[in-house]
């Protein structure tokens, strides 16, 4: 099993989850978060105030999915959520050594 | 509290041990029994019948062991029902309280195994008994980390043993408990009962309510109940407990336990554990076997109307006798309120915080009815039962009187722009008379639209919605006081709540696309109450673009510029774009307690921004040509026909922004002005809009006409708030000042007016001079006043193709857009077009200023800074 956590665009959230669904991913975990990578952030102004956006929206997905599909999740995610832009975001993998279902103890892939 | 002899309708096991392997024929006799009661719900559905039968098998059960395993030994001893238990009212899935009371320590030992003998067999046949060992002092203590306990104490009910044991607590200790801690437990009770509605949203309105806990659920039943045991108990009086239970409130409260009761019977039973929410399935299965109904199978939107009937009915009951205790306890309350009962005027009296009309007569006036809700609304009052009853009274004639044209509108927008406007509307609603004036509403009376995402009734929502705007200004979210800036800065809030209060009108319609049903009904709504229209066309745009903002934030990267560009050119105007932004946060956040998070009022703040900038930034660029031909210019040129190409030329070369930002009413006025320009150089017009004055001049363009103008309205003591200056490719100027008339001398002297348009005439033809009026102003003027803001300016090349974009930011004074202007003129610049405003100290003023018909060079840009900012230090009073 594999963890895929994935920062992306908020805007293309929408995208990625139809994506993921499409492929047969039935769980995710999505958070609001923010943070910049290369993107850094910039300085911007409102009635004379100056306001440094220095974190930048984004949206965070983690996964934990079987070996199996992991590849064909990561095309669909970047197919989904790939402008070409600095700021499309990052996908990380970390291997899974086990998974427990709390509610009946299922462990392994039959916990996903 | 009752007592009285136990049911043995439960047969006597056999087996008599105590131990749990001895006991499964009464585990299993328990399980017949239960199951038998279940089929019987099932035929019957009556709730309260079959938590008289559970009550009655664990009574038979707790007396059957008792007789086993409590013997002639343990006296002065007595097991006694709390709680729902004592009540009588024990639901499939409920825990079983009990108490074990001791007259003293001495008499507590003893009975340790016994004790646990008797719940650990409950615990076998599958019941969750919550026991407790108590003696008859402690009981007579009150601990206020344990209000749980003594509220359950109320309803205790004898079971066995020492009945002079029983008499004792409840004769005595527990009488004379109340009366002496009747103040803390009310006071306690009342918070936690706040508390818990607060976890709700302080609303009934849930799309899967919870029967037990929510709001006008059954808990609020046994607060009504504990409240009436408490005042009756502190007053030396037996509570009487048929009142306490119906509480006097006309049955209404004894049906409304009864469907509440059964509810939370089927959901324990469909659950099979204590789980009370009554979820969409829930709903549907309920509905479908017609549980509480009394009349057979339902729609589960009608059951659910139903649930709403009777929660309204306990909450109401509830909340009104948590009030009266807390103002009749409350001196300092009732200090408060007999302050506010001042408030009250011809129509209506206020007594302790409630509403009354003056003259039984007027709750059958629609007009006076509408008065009352906007007495509410402005002071925050609630309507008083007499005149709850009276409106309700008179029903059948205000349905038919209530306006629903412009005499509606005229009460409706000042009841908006309230700040109780929510509940106000609330309580209007829960007499059925909202949706005899705003009949589109009617479509979403109750409705429960079932999605994952919103969490109470769309009525409910846009009640919702309105408060959230109310609540701006005393918002502690760092994160949303801008926005309540921006709340302060509308120029037509009335516009903005009517859309809101219509905005989801059309969840109630056919078809998919609910904003356009939505907004079909607001049209038909607004033509009805004839608004003006443009105000019409402001309401109809904000309900139509309602998801415009939230779609945009979901779907489109708000850090494109293409974004940016395309959202405002949807939106067109820097007002609608605030009415818009505000509308998407109030939707947002009325959706339920969690979905306005930080990090999206955060990306909306920033979407507005940035549009904002747009807006200002673009406000020289793509200027109207001749040709043009837009909805905005064929509603200008249909007001003038036949004179639409002599029209055409008039607006030639003026910005986009002059036709988005002025009514066709009022740009036909300044094409009628510059009409006849050739006869009077100088063309005014002054009027009052929104407690301040407007003035527009419409003239040929010259060297130093904003400056002047500026210099000859600080000359008159006049604080201008906004101000713009636009020109068309002729040379024709239109600059239009707002400005607050500080010494109210046109509106105390009505001859005034025409000397002071007078003086701009002469002052601008140069027939008069302007620096004595300015000399002596500045003489006047000069007072110390704290300096809070540092200036700052910018100038940016990029965002205009014509023009260099200076941005001023300043401590506002008199006389500053003078002070500026001068400087800049001085300097040989053009002032293209200005937006000006002022936030309290804060003056923020956009030029958009050309050199010789060209952008400033990057070379002449800190000669311009240097002169404007020893102009602006220059002309603060040495003591700034």
């Amino acid at each position: 099993m594999t963890k895929l956590e994935t920062v992306i665009q908020p805007a293309k959230f929408d995208a990625v989850k139809d994506a993921l669904i499409e492929i047969g991913v039935e769980g995710m975990t999505v958070t609001e978060v923010r943070g910049h990578g290369r993107q850094k952030g910039h300085t911007e102004f409102y009635r004379g105030r100056e306001y440094t956006v220095d974190l930048l929206p984004k949206v965070k997905i983690e996964m934990v999915l079987p070996d199996q599909i992991v590849d064909r999740a990561i095309h669909a995610i970047t197919n989904a959520a790939r402008t070409g832009k600095i700021g499309d975001g990052k996908i990380f993998l970390a291997r899974v050594d086990e998974a427990i279902r709390i509610r009946n103890d299922d462990r392994g892939e039959n916990a996903l | 509290m009752t007592t009285g002899p136990q049911p043995t309708a439960m047969p006597a096991p056999k087996v008599l041990m105590a131990t749990p392997a001895a006991n499964f024929p009464l585990r299993d006799q328990y399980r017949q029994e239960s199951q038998r009661m279940q089929r019987d719900f099932e035929a019957v559905g009556s709730g309260l019948a079959a938590l008289s039968s559970r009550t009655r098998l664990v009574d038979s059960l707790c007396l059957t062991l008792w007789e086993q395993l409590f013997t002639a030994g343990h006296n002065s001893c007595a097991l006694i029902a709390l709680g729902g238990y004592g009540r009588n009212e024990l639901f499939p899935h409920s825990d079983i309280d009990l108490l074990f009371l001791t007259a003293d320590e001495a008499h507590r030992d003893p009975i340790t195994t016994a004790i646990a003998g008797l719940c650990q067999t409950l615990w076998d046949c599958g019941l969750r008994v919550s026991p407790t060992t108590r003696t008859l002092a402690d009981c007579g203590r009150f601990d206020p980390n344990n209000l749980e306990f003594t509220l359950s104490l109320l309803d205790c009910r004898f079971l066995a043993g020492d009945q002079t044991l029983f008499e004792r607590l409840h004769g005595k200790t527990l009488p004379q408990l109340i009366a002496r801690e009747s103040d803390g437990l009310l006071q306690q009770l009342s918070e936690l009962t706040q508390i818990r509605h607060q976890r709700f949203g302080n609303t009934i309105f849930h799309l899967e309510p919870n029967v037990k806990d929510g709001p006008g659920g059954l808990r609020d039943c046994h607060v009504a109940r504990w409240l009436g045991m408490i005042v009756a108990l502190a007053s030396g009086r037996k509570p009487d407990l048929v009142s306490v239970r119906q509480n006097g409130a006309h049955g209404e409260m004894l049906a409304a336990l009864e469907f509440l009761s059964s509810s939370r019977c089927y959901l324990h039973y469909r659950h099979g554990r204590d789980d009370n929410a009554i979820a969409w399935a829930a709903q549907e299965e309920m509905a479908a076997r017609g549980i509480a109904t009394g009349s057979g199978p339902l729609s589960p939107a009608e059951w659910m109307r139903l649930y709403f009937r009777h929660a309204k009915a306990v909450y109401r009951n509830s909340s009104q006798l948590l009030g009266q205790i807390s103002r009749e306890r409350s001196s300092l309350l009732r200090s408060f309120q007999h302050w506010r009962s001042r408030v009250s005027n011809s129509e209506f009296s206020v007594v302790d915080g409630r509403v009354f009309f003056q003259q039984a007569a007027d709750a059958r006036e629609a007009s006076v009815v509408l008065r009352l809700f906007t007495f509410i609304a402005r002071h925050g009052f609630s309507l008083s039962p007499e005149s709850e009853r009276r409106i309700n009274d008179a029903y059948l004639r205000l349905a038919e009187t209530m306006p629903q044209d412009q005499y509606l509108w005229q009460h409706l927008r000042e009841m908006l722009t309230q700040p109780g406007a929510a509940d106000a509307l609330r309580a209007l609603h829960s007499l059925n008379l909202l949706t005899r004036a705003v009949p589109e509403f009617e479509t979403i009376d109750l409705l429960v639209l079932r999605d994952l995402y919103h969490r109470y009734t769309v009525d409910e929502h846009t009640f919702m919605a309105i408060d959230v705007l109310h609540r701006l200004n005393t918002e502690k979210d760092a994160t949303l006081q801008p926005f309540a800036e921006l709340m302060s800065e509308l120029e037509h809030p009335e516009l903005l709540f009517l859309a809101l209060l219509l905005h989801d009108t059309g969840k109630g319609l056919e078809g998919a696309d609910h904003t356009h049903g939505s907004l079909q009904l607001t049209g038909a709504a607004v033509k009805r109450m004839q608004l003006s229209e443009d105000a019409a066309a402001a309401v109809c745009f904000l309900v139509a673009s309602h998801l415009e903002i939230s779609s945009t934030l979901r779907r489109r990267d708000i850090y494109d510029p293409a974004t940016i560009r395309e959202l405002a050119a949807k939106i067109g105007t820097p007002e609608r774009l605030k009415m818009l932004t505000l509308m998407t946060l109030a939707d947002i956040k009325a959706v339920n307690p969690e979905a306005l998070t930080p990090w999206k009022a955060e990306n909306l703040w920033r979407l507005y921004t940035r549009t904002a900038g747009y807006l200002d930034r673009s406000a020289d660029s793509e200027g109207l040509g001749a040709d043009v031909s837009t909805k905005a210019i064929e509603k200008i040129i249909a007001m003038l026909p036949e004179r639409g190409s002599t029209m055409l030329k008039f607006l030639d070369g003026l910005p986009q922004r002059y036709v988005l930002s002025h009514a066709p009413e009022e740009v036909a006025e300044h094409f009628l002005m510059a009409g006849q320009l050739a006869a009077e150089p100088v063309q005014l017009s002054l009027r009052a809009v929104s407690g301040q004055h407007e003035l527009t001049v419409v003239t040929t363009d010259r060297a130093g006409l904003f400056r002047t103008l500026a210099g000859i309205l600080y000359a008159w003591g006049m604080d201008i708030t906004k101000a713009a200056a636009f020109s068309n490719r002729a040379g024709t100027v239109v600059d239009v000042f707002c400005f607050k008339d500080r010494f109210r001398t046109l509106e105390l002297n009505p001859p005034e007016r025409e000397r002071f348009k007078r003086s701009v005439r002469e002052i601008l033809m140069g027939e008069a001079p302007l620096a004595p009026l300015l000399e002596s102003r500045l003489k006047a003027d000069h007072q110390p006043v704290k300096l809070t803001v540092a200036t700052r300016l910018r100038f940016d090349n990029e965002c205009s193709e014509r023009s260099t974009l200076l941005e001023v930011v300043t401590q506002d004074r008199p006389g500053l857009l003078h002070t500026i202007s001068s400087a800049l003129t001085s300097e040989h610049c053009s002032i293209e077009v200005a937006l000006i405003d002022t936030e309290g100290p804060v003056a923020h003023d956009v030029f958009y200023i050309t050199c010789a018909g060209k952008k400033l060079s990057i070379e002449t840009m800190p000669a311009i800074e240097w002169s404007l900012t020893a102009e602006l230090a220059d002309a603060l009073p040495s003591t700034w």
